[in-house]
């Protein structure tokens, strides 16, 4: 019966998946096998990027997954790239202004 | 199982009290406030208050699969939380854009099973369409085995709605999170009939 409520289990709310899912544009009715494979994958999906991210880390003595993690992979991955978009990869403030003044100063070459 | 005509309403949202009251509505600020924010608070509103992006699953619910999935003496900092939290609901989009569309193409309204699967396949998440079919089938056998316990009504056949008022049955399920707090989620499954004698099965070819 343990292996029952193993099948049985999810640990994401349902409701909630499916209120992201209905929030799609051109979305009329989802039944509740699609419901229940969206929420099974979700968690696979967690579990996937999570430990893929994690074993691609740039800090490997840190021992910390961190969001820059996270982009390098969404970068570097064809199955994540989808999320390039929504991880841009944060760089230093500092950087940028450094590499805007480089800009500039080709510009003012011409 | 067809159509779902439910109000998605989201104060609406969870059929019990129980299921309410340990609910975690994280809906993400614009702003970055810090820990505050993160916490559960009740959402009184509609969804039409948010954006579309800005509907996310429970961050602790996330976390706990990631520090299960990472080796254990792995760490995982905060902003990496929040940061798959939303990847999360732009995977669901993803796939449910994909699946929506290949029903459209085909004239129907319901997305069924196997559009997710299709999608998941066509967006390169085809290594998870095996083992989600092997979920798939533990989980309606061990709906069907359930003495007293109302099966879960599968097949076009049906025609029922999918509505909220179907989640009639939620189980309970207490999972402990990674800080030590029991949560509660529910485990729904739909009534056709009170007692249903037989399941159909769908076979995925």
């Amino acid at each position: 019966s343990e292996n029952k409520t193993e099948a049985k289990a999810i640990s994401l709310p349902i409701s909630r998946v499916r209120l992201i899912m209905k929030s799609s544009p051109d979305v009329s009715s989802i039944n509740q096998d699609a419901l229940f494979l969206t929420t099974k994958a979700t968690e696979l999906f967690v579990q996937h990027l999570a430990l893929t991210s994690f074993n691609n880390r740039s800090q490997t003595e840190a021992n910390t997954l961190n969001y820059s993690d996270l982009a390098k992979t969404a970068e570097e991955s064809d199955t994540f790239h989808f999320l390039t978009d929504i991880l841009p990869k944060k760089i230093l403030a500092q950087d940028y202004l450094k590499t805007l003044e480089q800009m500039q100063d080709e510009d003012s070459d011409f | 199982m067809d159509g779902d005509s439910s109000t998605t309403d989201a104060s609406q949202l969870g059929m019990t009290g129980e299921y309410m009251a340990s609910s975690h509505y994280v809906l993400h600020p614009q702003d970055d406030d810090g820990e505050e924010n993160m916490n559960d608070h009740e959402d009184g509103g509609t969804k039409e208050n948010y954006r579309e992006q800005d509907i996310y699953l429970p961050i602790a619910n996330v976390a706990r699969i990631m520090k299960n999935a990472v080796p254990q003496t792995g760490k995982i900092a905060k902003d990496a939380k929040e940061c798959v939290q939303e990847c999360v609901s732009e995977f669901i989009s993803f796939i449910t854009s994909e699946a929506s569309e290949r029903c459209h193409q085909e004239k129907r309204k319901t997305i069924n099973g196997e559009d997710i699967l299709f999608a998941m396949s066509t967006l390169g998440f085809d290594m998870y369409v095996d083992p989600l079919k092997l979920y798939l089938q533990k989980f309606r056998e061990a709906m069907k085995g359930e003495k007293g316990m109302p099966g879960v009504a599968v097949g076009e056949s049906l025609g029922e709605d999918l509505t909220d008022d179907g989640f009639a049955n939620p189980l309970p399920a207490g999972i402990i999170t990674a800080d030590g707090q029991q949560q509660n989620v529910m485990v729904y499954t739909t009534t056709a009939y009170p007692q249903i004698p037989t399941v159909q099965q769908i076979q995925f070819s």
